[in-house]
């Protein structure tokens, strides 16, 4: 067990190192901040930005510079906003994180009953109709759904705000918007896991023994079904951090999805950086969960 | 399981129903932006959207109204006492937000605080437009001179948009607190509560010189996606939203709770030509390129009428504008007859850059009119990014030339749009890089080394006819600048872009 978590620590720095290097590499091939920043200034001007920035040295030297930094957790100072970077992402953080747990709630309180009854009832209405949601639900980009959304119960019957994050009315849509992003897959998972395991020899012996219908798909059939699931809604949530992207953009949530936007618009290297390495850090952290989930459902990894 | 399903679905129902659209209160006024500035440090930054916030929280010494004529502010009057000294006189009793009062010492420290040499690290992104004061003297209490290193004759221009910050406090609570929290004025709001990226709420200043606004309470809110803005102004969760693009006016224009407010703005479009490489190296070439554009029709199908065809790239509003230069008319055959005199009667085929997104349709109509004159062009889509290395850096790398535009950066003067275009020192924007047109440098440095208005003016009506002759651009418009507002707002869109909501008042 010790040895695992080892493993996976590990794992998890190099991920970052990785991470950080990439971003690193794009960023600083795609332009220069300076005129970003002050645009309409002469080139005297932007000359002296670019050196107190240390955008005049080696890329070689920024970057061991910049990993020495985040070492000892400083991600330098927004070019931008001439703060430094870090404190700008981690109070945007809770607004993503709320956003995309509340996210993954919806969509397995959705997903999670109605793959089960499909699963069970096969070929009836619920199936059918749950088919048709998946696949509608699939199709719609992540920024149309929520500009419906809005349309719909903002615009339309006025019932919530268009958009804000001041009070949890606020949050509700663009909650479903990103919730309806994950939920057709995980329904889907949830389904064919089921149908699976509810012919398998254990279930029918389940039944035989008397045990009850709903016992024998909640305790015995699910528990199995469980582990593609678990696996599919780690990935998910990597996926929904993305989403976060474009659906606070569309809610103006005052999130690290948009903060990251801007700051690549404005080439801002320190923000964007510090951003993707916290994302990339909860990406990681979240595997880590699923595999010790996994652990917990399936013992046999374990002795592996 | 079924139970189970159907309470899933009943809360999810009921969670929607319970909560309601927050009302707007009467006397908020609710203003939305892209987004919100990260500090409110008047000093520290460059943005539209910050100058946008900060005009309504401080003053400046000099103020334009919605006609754009100079007013005073807390400045009541001034007089040049010689080529590079002004007097200012000061108003007597204006109050900061923490009831200060302001005096010269303030004014003098909101200058040195961006010229101050020495603070590289930290110097205001400002710096480049004031850097010709090169003292700000005390001569008594409400008196100053204004001490100018060489004549700089757009100081007043740059007077308009210089907030003045209280002395005392920001010694006392730094830097930092002041762009974040202790944030304080002398303008028409003060801050109530400033939350980085997503909202700022001010209240009206009760002691402000000029008296109260109209509304008690000013929100401005950071909203990124235009149809967001729109929603909210079509359901009253904002009251005033910005650069409404021409697609949208008619929408804004039929809908019970909306109206369109439009100015025209200082913007001015063109497609900057490649002067050192074939074909654009040949003036023919060039001219044939601004007789192929049909300017008006643009204007009128593609931006709604939003828009005024420009003679040369200065614009009718800005001092040095020469009425008597007309502009290119649209003549494809003569185009076409002055490409084969240069030497290209079966055409040419170039390349056009853009960064310009929202103008996209126009840049491609472009691209479309110079190709059905032979100029056959292929046209390239930029992220801004990247653009700046392909066209504005390094040695200007882009082919054949770029669609772009200008702002001026709100000064009603032709230099503001000359210099930074097409002057060739290496302290220019890129005209370094693509404009070869001999004589011009010694003109435009001419006339931005003279305070007499008369010889400047001159001067400009020298440019403007020899750029239109020599052709560095395809010359096309200028743009309007179009606010939605709804209709329990009374609002008008200013020439410079400003959101001036001192002048907003409810209706009904």
């Amino acid at each position: 067990m010790t040895a695992l978590l080892v493993r996976r620590v590990i794992r998890l720095l190099v991920v970052c190192l990785g991470v950080s290097l990439v971003t690193f590499s794009i960023l600083h091939a795609s332009g220069d901040p300076v005129s970003l920043v002050m645009p309409e200034a002469p080139e005297a001007d932007r000359v002296v930005l670019r050196q107190a920035l240390g955008l005049d040295d080696p890329l070689a030297i920024q970057f061991l510079r910049f990993f020495g930094n985040v070492a000892t957790g400083n991600f330098g100072n927004s070019f931008f906003h001439r703060t430094p970077a870090l404190p700008l992402v981690l109070e945007r953080m809770p607004a993503t994180l709320t956003l995309t747990v509340l996210a993954m709630a919806l969509a397995l309180a959705v997903a999670v009953p109605v793959g089960i009854y499909s699963a069970v009832r096969r070929n009836s209405l619920v199936d059918h109709v749950a088919t048709v949601v998946v696949f509608l639900g699939q199709s719609m980009p992540v920024f149309w759904t929520g500009i419906m959304l809005i349309l719909l119960f903002a615009v339309q019957w006025r019932v919530l705000p268009v958009s804000g994050w001041e009070s949890w009315s606020a949050v509700v849509l663009p909650a479903i918007t990103l919730g309806t992003f994950s939920a057709p897959l995980l329904l889907r998972i949830v389904r064919s896991s089921m149908l699976e395991v509810v012919h398998l020899d254990y279930v029918r012996t389940a039944r035989a023994k008397g045990v009850s219908e709903w016992v024998v798909i909640l305790r015995h059939a699910l528990k199995n079904a469980a582990l593609p699931l678990v696996t599919v809604a780690g990935l998910q949530f990597g996926l929904l951090l993305g989403g976060a992207v474009i659906t606070e953009s569309v809610f103006a949530v005052p999130g690290v999805g948009r903060l990251i936007v801007s700051s690549i618009r404005q080439l801002d290297f320190p923000v964007v950086q510090a951003a993707v390495f916290f994302l990339a850090m909860i990406i990681v952290a979240v595997n880590f969960v699923v595999d010790m989930l996994y652990i917990y459902l399936n013992p046999q990894i374990r002795v592996r | 399981m079924k139970r189970a399903f159907v309470m899933v679905l009943a809360l999810a129902i009921l969670a929607t129903a319970a909560v309601s659209a927050p009302g707007q209160s009467k006397d908020t006024l609710t203003v939305a932006l892209v987004s919100i500035i990260d500090t409110l440090d008047p000093h520290m930054h460059f943005e539209r959207v910050g100058i946008l916030i900060n005009i309504n929280m401080f003053d400046s010494l000099l103020h334009k109204n919605a006609k754009l004529e100079y007013e005073p502010s807390l400045a009541t009057s001034w007089k040049a006492l010689s080529d590079t000294v002004w007097e200012v006189k000061l108003r007597k009793g204006v109050k900061f937000h923490n009831g200060d009062t302001m005096t010269a010492e303030d004014v003098k420290y909101s200058f040195d605080r961006v010229t101050e040499p020495g603070k590289e690290k930290k110097r205001s992104p400002q710096y480049g437009n004031i850097r010709a004061i090169k003292e700000v003297r005390i001569v008594n209490p409400d008196t100053i001179h204004i001490v100018t290193d060489k004549p700089f004759p757009l100081l007043l221009e740059r007077l308009v948009f210089f907030p003045i910050v209280p002395k005392q406090h920001i010694e006392k609570v730094g830097d930092q607190a002041f762009g974040e929290s202790a944030t304080v004025g002398t303008g028409p709001w003060k801050l109530l509560e400033y939350k980085r990226g997503h909202h700022i709420r001010l209240e009206a200043f009760d002691q402000h010189w000029r008296g109260k606004p109209a509304f008690k309470h000013l929100t401005i809110r950071g909203i990124p996606e235009v149809a967001t803005q729109v929603a909210e102004l079509k359901t009253g969760g904002v009251d005033i939203i910005r650069n409404v693009s021409a697609d949208l006016v008619p929408d804004l224009k039929a809908h019970p709770q909306t109206s369109i407010s439009s100015a025209p703005i200082l913007r001015t479009h063109y497609v900057h030509l490649d002067m050192r490489t074939e074909p654009f190296n040949r003036k023919l070439v060039r001219q044939a390129a601004n007789y192929a554009i049909d300017r008006e029709a643009i204007v009128q199908k593609m931006m709604a009428g939003l828009g005024r065809v420009v003679p040369t790239v200065v614009h009718p509003a800005v001092f040095g504008y020469d009425a008597s230069v007309t502009p290119y008319a649209y003549d494809p055959k003569k185009a076409q007859a002055l490409l084969a005199q240069a030497g290209y009667p079966n055409g040419v085929d170039i390349t056009l850059h853009s960064s310009f997104v929202e103008f996209r349709p126009v840049f491609e109509a472009i691209t479309q009119m110079l190709t059905d004159v032979g100029i056959r062009t292929n046209a390239r889509m930029w992220d801004p990014g990247p653009a700046w290395n392909k066209y504005f850096q390094g040695e200007g790398k882009a082919t054949h030339g770029y669609y772009g535009s200008w702002g001026y950066y709100s000064v009603f003067d032709a230099d503001a749009i000359l210099h930074p275009l097409y002057h060739t020192e290496p302290g220019g924007w890129v005209g370094k890089w693509y404009i070869r047109v001999e004589g011009l440098d010694q003109l435009v440095d001419q006339a931005r080394s003279t305070v007499d208005q008369a010889v400047r003016k001159r001067t400009y009506s020298q440019i403007q006819r020899l750029i239109k002759e020599e052709a560095p651009s395809i010359f096309l418009f200028h743009q309007f600048d179009t606010l939605g507002v709804s209709k329990r707002v009374e609002y008008q869109a200013r020439g410079d872009e400003w959101l001036w909501l001192f002048d907003a008042r409810p209706k009904r």
